[in-house]
């Protein structure tokens, strides 16, 4: 029989775990906004069942932490699920979704000739037209993230990482935009996505 | 000239032409294993989807190239595997068969074929042609 994560505590700490793949203590703490002194016998209580592994200095998901999280997801989250509200923004995230992923490809590589090529970023206009249209999409996740935000305050801390990242995009840190090793715009954006579905217990289509 | 085991998108043009053994990985466990195994560069990194986000550890630990079975190179993987510069060829599918990935209808039977071909073959990624992705025999 897999694990239960029975208290929130655990399932707010293994949810940070499964969303950035691997995390350190700090990291986890700082994710979760559990105590970094108590994430310790957290993360030691999950790993006793199996929900995660110490390895190279970080916390990595076993292949029964998806289960056990989907499990408590529904449990956690049936009056999110019946919300007809967010029924409707959900519905319309995922072409908000979709149109994201193609800007971060055009932010990342450019058309020259019908052919991709790198973004050498040389071209300020371009990067500002393609940072501007990355605001106007995550505005439109707002609607989405308050009412969510309504049920579990975690989704309230989406909109504070958001702000960041473009905060420092704007003084000119463009790595606050892609870099997988920061808390860039397409990070937090890809968090927020698989955090939205687990909540809503949907899979993640091609 | 180098026999082409299988082919599909190129998620972005580079000169880099890793070799190594394909290893296919199915799970958290398997990527988590590879990793504390210390042989990670050694290995070419086939999975099934765009969508298998448990990847992310691998590349950032330093994954020398990455095959998938289905997805777009517009998804969570190909742009991180554009930000790590890990060349990526994605919904590869074999060169002597005429089974493709089709979104949504896809038999598993699909899948096992080519990971049956190419798992534990040594394996060049040419990923310089703008659209094509080649996986090349290199035993």
């Amino acid at each position: 029989m897999s694990a239960l994560v029975t208290d929130k505590t655990d399932y707010d700490v293994l949810n940070v775990v499964a969303l950035k793949k691997m995390a350190t203590q700090q990291v986890v703490a700082a994710a979760s906004g559990v105590g970094e002194a108590d994430v310790g016998p957290v993360l030691a209580r999950l790993a006793e069942q199996g929900l995660v592994v110490m390895a190279a200095g970080s916390a990595f998901p076993t292949d029964s932490a998806e289960p056990a999280l989907a499990d408590a997801a529904a449990r956690l989250y049936v009056a999110v699920r019946a919300d007809p509200g967010i029924g409707e923004l959900v519905g319309r995230f995922e072409l908000v979704n979709s149109q994201f992923l193609t800007t971060m490809s055009a932010w990342q590589q450019i058309d020259v000739g019908g052919r991709k090529v790198a973004n050498d970023h040389s071209d300020s206009e371009y990067d500002d037209k393609i940072i501007g249209r990355l605001d106007k999409l995550v505005a439109r996740l707002g609607p989405l993230l308050d009412a969510l935000a309504g049920h579990d305050a975690r989704f309230g801390t989406y909109p504070a990482r958001f702000t960041a990242a473009a905060t420092a995009v704007d003084q000119g840190r463009h790595e606050f935009v892609s870099s997988p090793t920061l808390d860039s715009v397409h990070n937090i954006w890809f968090e927020f996505h698989e955090d939205l579905l687990r909540t809503l217990g949907r899979a993640r289509t091609e | 000239m180098a026999d082409v085991l299988a082919e599909g998108y190129n998620v972005f043009d580079t000169g880099k032409s890793p070799s190594g053994t394909v290893k296919y990985l199915e799970s958290p466990a398997d990527v988590i294993g590879l990793i504390q195994s210390g042989k990670l560069g050694e290995h070419i990194l086939l999975v099934q989807g765009g969508t298998t986000t448990f990847l992310a550890p691998a590349l950032s630990m330093g994954a020398i190239g990455v095959i998938t079975m289905s997805g777009a190179p517009e998804s969570h993987l190909g742009i991180l595997s554009r930000e790590f510069q890990t060349p990526c060829v994605m919904t590869a599918y074999l060169t002597t068969s005429d089974s493709r990935y089709v979104v949504g209808s896809t038999d598993p039977s699909h899948f096992e074929e080519i990971a049956k071909v190419l798992d534990g073959r040594k394996v060049r990624l040419d990923c310089t042609d703008n659209e094509v992705g080649r996986i090349v025999a290199d035993d």
